[in-house]
């Protein structure tokens, strides 16, 4: 067992913070933040730069971390123009790879995944929009909601039923995954506005009418979209896990800035331990975060995947970033609230919400569990 | 309740459903707005002060049945006018106190000066007559009116002469003005020469006003989320049939319900500092659990303000910030539960 992250990991960490450093300024998050506005310049130059190195995991997973602990908004909105491409990773041709995944990958275009509709997000088996086979295409209809980069991906992969379920039991059979070009006839977006954080990433609804999709545009298996969209979540749940100790971390970063500066003393000449308490309890649990997390992704990217400590990783680090969040705000008094920390206590709840509340998280957990004793 | 006092809760209710309920987003985000301020103050919420049962004071049980009610739909609003309530206490000036009740001027004190250490507020100093300086932290800083502590101890009226500085970010109630504000100003009023005392005797008077807001906030998104659980399904189930959600939702409606008699008892007597304190801690820490489990039972759409989810979740936060302090107010209360000054080390 090595705790040590390799030497390049470390660099990526470097890299990550310089780049933080040099164009996550407090003016381009507030506005980001407050005019709700994607911060299309600094993703493009962080594409230039080569800040996502795909070609090793651990470096894209520190550097989510490090990116969002100096800020959510704009550290998720760099990191997340290739959501979804593990799909292709996985289950895509060749053909696929090529046209969608690389590009991608070399930063010239931008993916979304749409899974979640109006009618539900955690049942993603009941999801109701169809595609049928027409000819060479399949024909969309239906409507996807709250889809990061929805208004400025150029593809999305698309969750959609293609074949009636067998039964009531078995709705996750008969779902398929299709690449939607997003200047598809048909297709339309509205922008959703007034989230509570992560307001500068771009969320949006999709609406599918009569919207043909080759059928060369259907990424695997048909039927299997269900397995490939969980399989998915399985990878990309341990990069949210990463996002949550970049929160966390980013709070215990300013309280401990704001008890070096502002920390009340007690008679005995210490920081008061009160104060001194919270911090050793928020660094522990960052601590703890990290290490499942990290015991996650080391399973993954031996190719092993481990979903009980995927899910694990990802709910953990979701609490920590909301308690983290919270008790830096109690504690910061007006403090938290006139600095970057109250964006940072808004952005923290998104991550007990999306790629598996934590209500789902737990249950995913236990089952699988239960499960493997059976076994 | 007493009759009165359910009368009141029913002027409120009725003043929600007419001015309120379809708009709190916006009497949250904007500006309230000169024409809504004075609907309020025609409505007598702004002059519960000089009606305490001896004809001064403030009536706090009529204060606390309004801004829990307000609370419910736009906790800004109960803000608000808690903010005037407090403001015109302090004031002895009949025509100030008759510009605020009629809603055409407002006023705010700054606690800052108790929430923050004492290097970290600004000063303002005494200089050939005038009131000059600066104050970092004013909630409330768009008002005609402002008491503030000035370095020398005192608690000064400031009735014009100053403007305001840089505006700080707003996680909660989003409508009242925060920011700083500079001073050059000879047209004030000392209140007292004790005006740290004086602040924090009315900072403790808030205790209960405070808590007021906490619950009628609780209330407010824990009915939204009743209200949602009951028909949003999952996995072809209400979601009020999944054991995790209904069994925490349940747990703080049970606290809520528990902090609510315990509310109406305190209205019912005279509250001890201890009690008033005790009801606070309580209301403001159940207000945040609320508003948290309330927005994760919404899952995505309670992270979009169209569901009015969100803007609990902020506001209660920031209720406890401005009108809290977790040292102060714990090392205040630990001290009333062990009768002797407690937890200071
Ligand atoms: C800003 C943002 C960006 C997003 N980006 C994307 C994206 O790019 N692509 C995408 O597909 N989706 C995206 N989502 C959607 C997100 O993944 C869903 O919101 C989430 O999966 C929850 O679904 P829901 O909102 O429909 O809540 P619901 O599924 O309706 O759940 C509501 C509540 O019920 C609980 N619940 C549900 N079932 C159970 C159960 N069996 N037991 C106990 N509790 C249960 C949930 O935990 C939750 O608390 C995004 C959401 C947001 C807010």
């Amino acid at each position: 067992m090595d705790f040590e992250l390799s030497d390049e990991a470390k660099e990526a960490i470097g890299k990550a913070k310089e780049f933080a450093r040099t164009h996550f300024t407090e003016e381009v998050a507030e506005r980001s933040d407050r005019e709700e506005q994607f911060p299309t310049d600094i993703v493009a130059i962080s594409k230039k730069e080569k800040i996502l190195d795909f070609s090793n995991p651990w470096k894209v997973l520190v550097t989510i971390e490090e990116l969002v602990r100096r800020d959510p908004g704009l550290g998720i909105s760099v990191t997340i123009s290739a959501f979804g491409s593990e799909i292709f990773m996985l289950f895509g041709n060749d053909e696929q790879k090529e046209k969608y995944m690389n590009p991608v990958f070399a930063g010239q275009k931008t993916l979304g995944l749409g899974v979640t509709e109006p009618g539900g997000g955690s049942d993603v088996a009941n999801i109701k929009t169809e595609a049928r086979l027409d000819g060479d295409t399949y024909i969309l209809n239906g409507g996807k909601m709250f889809i990061s980069n929805g208004q400025i991906a150029d593809y999305f992969l698309v969750l959609a039923r293609t074949s009636p379920p067998p039964s009531s039991e078995k709705k996750h059979r008969g779902l398929s995954v299709f690449v939607v070009d997003a200047k598809s006839p048909g297709f339309a977006v509205n922008k959703l506005h007034g989230k509570l954080g992560v307001r500068a990433t771009n969320t949006a609804e999709l609406i599918f009418n009569n919207v043909r999709v080759p059928k060369e545009n259907i990424v695997g298996e048909e039927g299997k979209g269900f397995y490939y969209i969980m399989t998915f979540f399985n990878i990309s749940r341990i990069y949210v896990a990463a996002q949550g100790l970049g929160i966390a971390h980013g709070a215990l970063d300013r309280l401990v800035e704001y008890s070096k500066k502002y920390g009340e003393m007690s008679e005995t000449g210490e920081l008061n331990e009160n104060l001194q308490l919270a911090i050793a309890e928020i660094a522990t649990r960052v601590e703890a975060a990290r290490n499942l997390t990290y015991k996650a992704a080391s399973y993954l990217f031996k190719f092993t995947p481990n979903p009980i400590i995927t899910s694990m990783s990802k709910y953990y680090a979701a609490d920590t970033a909301v308690f983290s969040t919270r008790r830096a705000m109690e504690l910061m008094s007006l403090h938290g609230l006139t600095t970057d920390l109250e964006r940072f206590f808004r952005d923290a709840k998104i991550l007990d919400i999306w790629e598996g509340t934590t209500e789902v998280e737990k249950l995913i957990i236990t089952r699988m569990m239960l499960k493997e004793e059976g076994a | 309740m007493e009759e009165e006092y359910e009368i009141l809760e029913s002027t409120v209710k009725d003043f929600n459903s007419k001015y309120v309920d379809n708009n709190s987003l916006k009497l949250e985000n904007e500006a309230m707005g000169k024409e809504f301020v004075k609907i309020l103050a025609d409505q007598g919420f702004f002059s519960m002060a000089g009606q305490g049962e001896d004809g001064k004071g403030t009536d706090v049980k009529a204060l606390s049945v309004v801004l829990e009610n307000l609370a419910k739909s736009a906790p800004a609003v109960a803000v608000k006018t808690l903010m005037m309530n407090s403001f015109s206490a302090a004031v002895k000036e009949k025509e100030i106190i008759d510009s605020i009740s009629n809603g055409s001027k407002s006023g705010t004190v700054t606690f800052s000066d108790l929430l923050v250490g004492k290097d970290q507020n600004g000063s303002l100093r005494m200089e050939g007559g005038k009131v000059k300086g600066g104050k970092e932290f004013v909630f409330g800083s768009d008002s005609n009116f402002v008491i503030t502590l000035l370095d020398s101890g005192e608690l000064a009226l400031i009735k014009s002469g100053f403007t305001t500085g840089k505006k700080h970010k707003k996680l909660g109630f989003r409508s009242i003005g925060f920011s700083s504000i500079t001073v050059d100003s000879a047209d004030f009023l000392i209140l007292s020469k004790e005006g740290r005392k004086v602040l924090e005797r009315m900072y403790e008077e808030l205790s209960i006003p405070v808590a007021a807001i906490a619950l009628g906030m609780s209330e407010g998104v824990s009915q939204k989320a009743l209200d949602y659980a009951k028909v949003r399904t999952a996995f072809g189930h209400y979601l009020k049939d999944f054991q995790p959600l209904a069994f925490d939702i349940a747990s703080l409606v049970a606290e809520m319900d528990i902090l609510k008699r315990y509310f109406h008892d305190l209205l019912g007597g005279t509250p001890s500092d201890k009690e008033a304190l005790f009801l606070k801690h309580k209301a403001l820490v159940l207000a945040k659990d609320i508003s948290r489990t309330s927005l994760q039972i919404h899952g995505g759409y309670g992270y979009l303000e169209d569901f009015g989810i969100e803007k609990f979740y902020r506001d209660a936060m920031a209720l406890s910030v401005l009108f809290h302090n977790e040292e102060k107010d714990m090392e205040k209360l630990a001290g009333l539960v062990f009768d002797s000054r407690a937890g200071f080390v």
